[in-house]
């Protein structure tokens, strides 16, 4: 599933922007998450998905590039937990 | 040398954000002083600011910027606003100094308190020249962006060094200004193991602060932020602005003697400069607002050096510290007591020297008493601002 809506929801709880308001395909620098805002918006990401964020690609400027790093970094999570459970 | 015109007005103060709103409350000698962090082991006085930085910022805006800068914003927006239309200059030739002794204290407080989980734009949020940038992005400003750091009298050497640059040409517009917000659990914790707070019990908190009283005991923290709008007299009259007073002098020395202990020489001596450079004697100058942080030690040594330099002129010399009513605003304090200055000058009224009922034998000056007083014939006032680390300021306001 992706992490599309909970980003969205996010971004609104912590800057009031309406999904509407924040194309998936556009660039966020556009709207005003300049590379400070992003900073610091992958430290909020990190604490709501208990998950660590690599560091940003500096051309990641869509909120679906973004999504989709959240995606591949919950998978990763996923199958390192799944190997854990049946090493024990 | 141009003359120098105080041209707009902003602040964002324990007592509000309007100018003349904030002066009348001084003038009736209502103090902003509250308890604070009632879980301290030491009561806590200060002054704080009911600020909704809504007004300014966007929740996006404000990934990063410390309560400082956003006091500052607000601040040098308002004195922007009130300098009113016909301020179109040429981006490059204006300029912002600002004064700020701590910088972001709540960013750092947060960082401390964080568990090691430290919000990423810390650095960028405490840093104490972050103020002079944010006021530099928010007006498009492309000269000098300038950030003095001289604690007590950060905001005052400010204030001047920007009357100097537009006195020589340097810059045709300047705000000036400060800003300090450190009104935090472990910045009040370090300031009352220095000994320097005023120490009563919390229902005695409005009237903690009693400058040059017997009875005195130390001052209290404030938070806020206050800037001017500097131009040449020339280009204020030109563009038919409004002018409050005009910047006449200005004189800055340092004491080279002790880190934290005034001294009267040293303090005498920036007066000098200050009335020297405005070409006054003593005894034109009508008022002062006062250093007066209401420390044992301070208030004597303010009052030997104004009577130093004053002499015979002394009695005449009007005298209040605001303190006692918005608190220690530390590095915003020069520019908000100059503020108050160019207002008390502007309506030819004198705030009062609050909570003082009997006058310490060693201070005896001609202070303001409650609730101030008007002053018609008045033509010149003085802000003392002398700083932790011997650096004395002093700012000399005449009429336009």
């Amino acid at each position: 599933m992706s992490s599309l809506p909970a980003l969205q929801a996010l971004i609104h709880e912590k800057y009031g922007i309406e999904p509407s308001a924040l194309d998936p395909q556009a660039s966020m620098r556009d709207k005003g998450l300049d590379s400070l805002a992003l900073v610091e918006f992958l430290f909020a990401i990190e604490d709501r998905f208990g998950i660590t964020m690599p560091d940003p690609d500096p051309g990641l400027d869509t909120l679906a590039q973004l999504a989709a790093v959240v995606d591949q970094v919950l998978a990763e999570k996923a199958a390192t937990t799944g190997q854990a459970e049946k090493a024990a | 040398m141009n003359p120098v015109a105080i041209t707009g007005l902003g602040l964002v103060a324990p007592h509000g954000d309007a100018p003349e709103a904030v002066f009348a409350a001084l003038m009736q000698g209502v103090s902003a002083l509250r308890p604070v962090f009632v879980d301290l082991p030491k009561p806590a006085v200060a002054a704080t600011v009911a600020f909704d930085e809504t007004r300014w910022f966007s929740k996006l805006q404000l990934a990063g910027v410390d309560r400082v800068s956003q006091l500052a914003v607000a601040a040098a927006d308002l004195a922007w606003r009130d300098a009113g239309a016909g301020l179109e200059a040429d981006p490059e030739r204006v300029a912002v100094y600002a004064g700020c002794g701590m910088g972001g204290a709540a960013a750092l407080e947060t960082a401390y308190r964080s568990g090691g989980r430290v919000p990423p734009l810390t650095i960028p949020a405490f840093m104490p020249n972050a103020p002079a940038a944010h006021v530099a992005m928010r007006q498009g400003v492309k000269g000098p962006v300038l950030t003095y750091s001289v604690a007590c009298a950060s905001s005052a050497v400010a204030i001047a060094e920007a009357a100097r640059a537009v006195a020589a040409g340097e810059v045709d517009l300047a705000i000036a200004g400060g800003s300090e917000a450190l009104i935090v659990p472990g910045v009040v914790l370090a300031w009352q193991a220095m000994q320097t707070l005023a120490s009563v019990p919390p229902e005695q908190a409005a009237s903690a602060v009693r400058p040059f009283a017997s009875d005195r005991s130390g001052f209290a923290l404030g938070e806020g932020a206050a800037f001017l709008v500097l131009e040449s007299a020339e280009r204020a009259r030109r563009r038919g602005a409004r002018r409050y007073a005009t910047l006449a002098g200005w004189g800055c020395s340092s004491d080279a003697t002790h880190l934290t202990k005034p001294d009267a020489p040293g303090q005498a001596r920036a007066l000098r400069q200050a009335l020297q450079r405005a070409g006054l004697q003593p005894r034109d100058v009508g008022y002062c607002n006062a250093h007066g942080t209401a420390t044992r030690i301070g208030d004597v040594v303010e009052r030997n050096a104004l009577a130093e330099v004053w002499g015979d002129a002394l009695g005449d010399l009007r005298v209040s510290s605001t303190k006692a009513l918005h608190g220690h605003l530390l590095g915003a304090g020069g520019a908000l007591e100059a503020l108050i200055t160019v207002l008390a000058l502007h309506h030819r009224q004198l705030p009062p020297n609050a909570f003082c009922a009997e006058i310490d034998p060693a201070c005896q000056l001609n202070l303001v008493r409650e609730t101030g007083c008007a002053a018609p014939a008045l033509q010149a006032a003085i802000s003392n601002s002398f700083a932790f680390g011997g650096t004395n300021s002093v700012l000399l306001f005449t009429q336009p």
